[in-house]
């Protein structure tokens, strides 16, 4: 049963780290999310498991066995680029049959494995259209098809849903998972959106510079982020520095314009500069309860199932919050009010060395 | 005065309809979004507006005067492409400073206009720097500013995020509504992300199939949608179906199935109707009565559980439980469903059926 | 080019001892490169708003544009010479020339001029309107909404983008323009009164077919080849290092006089212009022939060798062909999968010299080359078919190469993801794909092959009669009917097999 590990695996263009050193484990079964933002080295990971990029050195592992010099053909991992990759001459058909073919499967045996397959991605009455004929949707479904039908037991997803319209996106996110699952297929799934990776994985690995920043569950990333990176990238975070104060249970931070802001227990002693992140959704704003900021309502957009408010607070800066929108009618623009959080939600980091704007980057 | 004006607005290509009759009017200063999936008309809508394309019927006014026959650069628009379209042969002070150097404008007026608006997207650090040695954000933030530069109040933004990486496009919305509204400019943007819709919009205008399907605030569209297309398409919903059994005062008890009914706040259809109950996954809770249901799966969405469940009926019912509740659901646990009757919307059943009445391709 | 190295003396003792010579030699050289020179700047002129035509414009007709400028390609230049002399020129009075043919061009340097301005006028738009094509017309939009008018953000955006295409066209077109051999050599025959005007490679040919009766003619054969060749390459690298350092003078705007120039009058001007240049420059004096079959007398001819010289010319262009494409396809495979490496950029140049080097100095070159081989010598069938493989592989490779490139290489990734071998994803997945353009190859270099004249005649002499080189052998005979009747089975034939090769790929398109 396929699980893949990456051992070491550094490949480099020129001067650029693609991967750099990676080590990752994926499980049999597994629906894994390699999260991180262009230029992280996402796709090249993809291309090391399945043999399209040899690396420089280091070790790919699948069950156990070496196979860093193996052919892709011999992998059997099969990649669905960001396209898809429809062979264009071929209909749905010859395109869901081209590994089968390539095996000189019967043809008995390939009507059935067909019919099968389209069964499954639901598209058994486009059998005989081209690729070009197929919306979005069928197009990565019937890619889907494909894959399944060349026997493979491990999906490498190139950003399978990049192509697709946002709404399209948030149908399909359910599906993709869901086929994968009830197949027992071993997914690894590459994206730059930090939701989808939240709503699909039962693992995120998030990447940044050719190194894999945190491996965890989605719960793991989100609340118990390793760094302000993955703090601000997964989910959006609001940042304060200070030095820390007190430690007893959680932290206390005494920030430079002399508030002091709780946080969960840390390691660093007492006296030295910290970061304190807390989740935009984890930040609340009160007109009654009390907390340690206070400041004044800029701005309120209506997003929907949230609202995301800006508050300034003199001193600090902009704090954004994320509320439920059922308080519309409650928070006005102009508005004083209290900034505060539960300090189990707040995580202390130390202050990163090339400084926070730089950490904080998104791309 | 209006700022844009569209008068039955159209594209036809041979027997294809593009855009059909459009007739929508731009408040001065208004931020409106052209919203719609892939093929419903909106860029082609935009690029009329600018005139990249020429309308096959129907006027385009600006600033009160018909734009027949007027060319691109003579409409005083400021426009934002998808594939951002930054000059490679130039760097970014050059880029930004393109429009006065168009006029004639001579080195000097040329390098403060450029700084000018460089800083305004906090990139004076990068003016020497070509294209394609700028990440796509930064890339975005500079073609945002040459069209700035133009001096026009009037900006037209064609998907401008959408070539972006999810993260920097959510740090975009706010950067882009910030400043448009500080410098007060009238802005049509299209997209097809519902949620960049909301966020940056005053209004938003809803497109399928070449049509305007409605029109409205955020919070309008969100809340009270007129159309079930709306309901889906902007934000998620449950959509159940049943008939109208009974009015009761200001409420309607709408019959799901045998024995099955839910209860909805006011409407104007009659007893025996056919309907369509939209709900909104946090206007679901788990309680002692309502609509038994299944437990299919619990997903951590970092402030909420996204939970899943099947209904009797066979319906599926997505709905979100903070996660500040402390309460865990597991896979196959029996639970009953209340819809908040305040918040759900009725429509009357669709000829075509509900799923074709939403159907997004 | 051994040659040089070893009878140095040789040249020494004919060539700089002998001022007619040399005389010769360089009036022939100069006028080459005048002409090519001006050739270009005409083809870039007309070329451009043409090829703009081509690719930012939608309207009806357009495919029919799009074969009316490939036309002249079909035509072989032998009968393209004859054609456009009999058109233009003041014609030797036994060549009947009709009463409605222009008729007034006596200067033999403007004949040629005009002659090459036909067939390398398609070379330019389409190497133009290729370049064009990758430009995103987005930029151009762009300009205009900040304010440009049409004329200023073509200048100011699309045109300085437009510089690396700039010298492919250049190349091309400069590098046909100084090969071209039979179609001068039988347009100066046709004239009433050439006035011993020759250019480089005519001069080659007339030289070659000499040598059987002259051997001392070997000496300044070998050294206006070396000559051709040298100044060639030199001129390629210049070429490559001006145009790309060069800066257009594109800084400064003037917005009201572009913005007139943008509207109403002046593009339509420019466009009726470029439609009438077409016309009445390439399209006309091309198949002026057929009129002239009518009006002329009709006289008998050896159609034996006619024939023999029609199939030499057809096996020469299979055999050709059909060498290109196997030995094509891997190379272009290579180099376009591989674009980064060295090894690949560097065999990308290496394919394209042969392109650039005039045919008829490539023909005799190779001549001497194989020369020195017993076996192949001795068959100057052989020798004249190495010698058109050197000038069309590089076509196939190019078209391979561009067609390989288009195609994204997620297509071959995926296949081999899904268990397909090297070979497997390039018969399947690859091949289908580029299908259409290594045809588009092939019948580039069949057409070719099937017109060359130069690089037969400089390596086999007249031993080898293809047909160009048989209308040409009639021209300086006068036999002025039956060369344009050959003319004219040679272009039918051509269509006639361009037609048949479109057809087999588009029923297997649609199969």
């Amino acid at each position: 049963m396929p699980s893949i590990t990456l051992n070491q695996v550094r490949k480099s263009y020129g001067d650029i780290k693609a991967a750099d050193g990676l080590e990752l484990e994926v499980l049999d079964g597994e629906y894994l999310c390699i999260l991180g933002p262009t230029g992280s080295g996402k796709t090249t990971l993809l291309r090391l498991v399945c043999g399209l990029t040899l690396p420089d050195s280091g070790a790919v592992l699948l069950d156990g066995k070496d196979i860093t010099r193996w052919e892709p053909e011999d992998r059997g991992a099969v990649m669905l680029s960001q396209t898809y990759s429809l062979f264009p001459h071929m209909t749905v058909a010859e395109n869901v049959l081209f590994g089968p073919d390539l095996r000189g499967m019967p043809d008995a045996d390939q009507k059935h494995l067909l019919a099968d397959m389209l069964d499954i991605v639901r598209l058994s009455s486009r059998a005989d259209a081209l690729p070009k004929e197929l919306s979005g949707g069928m197009m990565q479904r019937t890619a889907l098809a494909r894959a399944l039908a060349s026997g493979t037991e491990i999906l490498l997803l190139d950003e399978p849903l990049r192509a697709l319209d946002a709404r399209l996106r948030i149908n399909l996110r359910h599906e993709l998972r869901s086929l994968a699952k009830t197949l027992g297929l071993t997914t690894v799934h590459v994206t730059h959106d930090q939701e989808e990776a939240l709503v699909m994985a039962d693992r995120i690995a998030v990447l940044r510079y050719g190194r894999i920043v945190q491996v965890g569950t989605p719960g793991e990333i989100f609340d118990n982020p390793n760094s302000p990176f993955v703090a601000n990238f997964v989910g959006q975070s609001n940042f304060f520095t200070g030095k820390v104060e007190a430690k007893a249970g959680n932290t206390t931070v005494r920030l430079s314009d002399g508030r002091a802001v709780h946080a969960r227990a840390c390691q660093f002693p007492i006296g030295q500069e910290v970061v304190v992140g807390i989740k935009v959704g984890n930040t609340d704003i009160s007109k009654e309860e009390a907390g340690p900021l206070k400041g004044r309502i800029e701005r309120i957009l209506f997003e929907g199932k949230f609202l995301f408010i800006d508050v300034q607070v003199p001193g600090v800066g902009l704090i954004s919050s994320k509320v439920p929108s059922w308080r519309m009618g409650k928070l006005a623009v102009g508005d004083d009010v209290n900034v505060h959080w539960a300090w189990e939600k707040a995580t202390v980091f130390p202050l990163p060395a090339n400084g926070l704007a730089e950490e904080l980057r998104v791309d | 005065m209006p700022e844009v004006r569209l008068e039955g607005l159209g594209k036809t290509y041979g027997k294809v309809v593009a855009v059909g009759g459009v007739d929508l009017v731009i408040r001065d200063k208004e931020y409106v979004t052209i919203l719609g999936p892939s093929g419903c008309g909106k860029t082609t809508l935009i690029r009329m507006i600018a005139g990249i394309i020429e309308p096959s019927h129907g006027k385009v006014f600006l600033r009160g005067k018909d734009m027949r026959g007027v060319p691109i650069e003579d409409r005083g628009i400021g426009y934002v492409f998808q594939n951002i379209a930054l000059f490679p042969n130039l760097n970014a002070a050059q880029n930004v400073a393109y429009s006065s150097r168009a006029r004639g404008a001579d080195k000097g007026v040329q390098e403060k206009v450029a700084r000018e608006h460089l800083k305004l997207v906090k990139l004076l650090d990068r003016m020497a720097m070509f294209p394609d040695e700028m990440s796509g954000g930064e890339q975005q933030k500079v073609a945002l500013a040459r069209a700035l530069a133009s001096g026009s109040d009037l900006l037209l933004l064609d998907e401008p995020l959408s070539a972006l990486d999810a993260r920097v496009r959510v740090d975009l919305r706010y950067e882009l509504r910030r400043l448009t509204k500080a410098l007060g400019l009238t802005v049509v943007h299209v997209t097809h992300d519902q949620e960049e819709a909301m966020t940056v919009s005053d209004r938003i205008v809803l497109m399928r199939a070449g049509t305007i399907v409605e029109a409205g605030s955020p919070e309008e569209l969100y809340s009270q949608p007129k159309h079930l297309f709306t309901a889906n398409f902007i934000g998620e919903s449950n959509f159940l179906e049943g008939w109208v059994r009974e009015k009761v005062d200001s409420l309607t008890r709408i019959e799901i199935r045998e024995g099955s009914t839910i209860e909805v706040l006011g409407s104007t259809l009659e007893p025996g109707d056919p309907v369509v109950i939209s709900v909104r996954p946090e206007f679901i809770y788990p309680f002692t009565t309502g609509l038994r249901s299944k437990v299919t799966s619990s997903i951590y969405m970092g402030t909420y559980w996204r939970i899943k469940a099947t209904t009797e009926g066979d319906d599926e019912m997505n709905f979100d439980v903070p996660i500040t509740d402390g309460h865990l659901y597991q896979i196959g646990q029996d639970i009953y469903l209340m819809v908040n009757k305040r918040a759900a919307v009725l429509f009357p059943r669709p000829r075509e059926g509900v799923e074709e009445a939403i159907s997004l391709e | 080019m051994s040659y040089t190295v070893t009878d140095w003396d040789l040249i020494q003792k004919y060539v700089f001892d002998d001022p007619a010579t040399v005389q010769l030699i360089q009036d022939a050289i100069v006028a080459s490169f005048e002409i090519a020179a001006i050739v270009v700047v005409i083809d870039i002129i007309t070329g451009l708003p043409m090829a703009w035509i081509l690719v930012r414009k939608q309207f009806r007709g357009k495919q029919f544009l799009d074969t009316l400028i490939d036309m002249p390609l079909a035509v072989p230049t032998a009968a393209l010479g004859f054609s456009a002399a009999i058109f233009w020129a003041v014609s030797k009075p036994s060549a009947e020339a009709p009463w409605f043919a222009v008729g007034e061009i006596s200067s033999p340097f403007i004949l040629v001029l005009l002659l090459h301005v036909i067939f390398s006028y398609p070379y330019m738009v389409r190497s133009l309107a290729a370049i064009l094509e990758q430009i995103d017309q987005t930029y151009e939009t762009a300009g205009q909404t900040l304010g440009a008018s049409k004329l200023t953000a073509a200048r100011t955006i699309t045109l300085p983008l437009f510089r690396a295409g700039l010298v492919t066209g250049i190349i091309l077109a400069m590098a046909r323009s100084l090969s071209e051999t039979g179609g001068t050599m039988i347009a100066l025959a046709t004239m009433a009164n050439s006035q011993g005007f020759q250019t480089g490679p005519s001069l080659i040919g007339t030289l070659k077919s000499g040598l059987a009766l002259n051997p001392d003619l070997a000496a300044p054969l070998a050294f206006i080849s070396i000559l051709l060749i040298a100044l060639s390459l030199v001129l390629l690298v210049a070429l490559k290092l001006v145009v790309m350092k060069v800066r257009l003078p594109a800084g400064r705007v003037w917005p009201k006089w572009e913005k007139i120039l943008s509207r109403g009058i002046a593009p339509k001007l420019k466009d009726g212009f470029s439609g009438a240049f077409l016309i009445i420059i390439v399209l006309i004096p091309s198949f002026f022939i057929f009129a002239y079959v009518f009006t002329a007398t009709a006289s008998q001819g050896d159609w034996q060798t006619f024939w023999e010289s029609l199939a030499n010319s057809f096996i020469i262009a299979g055999v050709v062909t059909l060498v290109d494409i196997f030995l094509g396809i891997p190379l272009a495979l290579y180099i376009a999968r591989n674009k980064k490496g060295r090894l690949p950029q560097f065999l990308d140049v290496m394919v394209n010299i042969p392109l650039i080097v005039p045919t008829a100095a490539l023909g005799y070159s190779l001549g001497i080359f194989w020369g020195g081989a017993p076996f192949i010598s001795a068959i100057p069938f052989l020798l004249v078919i190495f010698a058109h493989i050197a000038f069309t592989y590089p076509l196939v490779v190019r078209n391979v190469e561009g067609a390989v490139e288009e195609v994204d290489a997620a297509y071959e990734d995926t296949a081999r993801t899904l268990g397909a071998r090297r070979l497997q994803t390039f018969r399947k997945v690859l091949f289908p794909m580029i299908k259409a353009s290594v045809l588009a190859g092939a019948i580039m270099a069949f057409t070719r092959s099937l017109g060359e004249t130069g690089a037969t005649i400089a390596v086999a002499g007249t031993s080898v009669n293809t047909a160009p080189v048989y209308i040409v052998e009639l021209i300086n005979g006068e036999q002025f009917y039956m060369a344009a009747l050959t003319c004219i089975v040679l272009i039918v034939v051509s269509f006639a097999f361009m037609l048949a090769l479109r057809l087999v790929t588009r029923k297997r398109r649609a199969g």
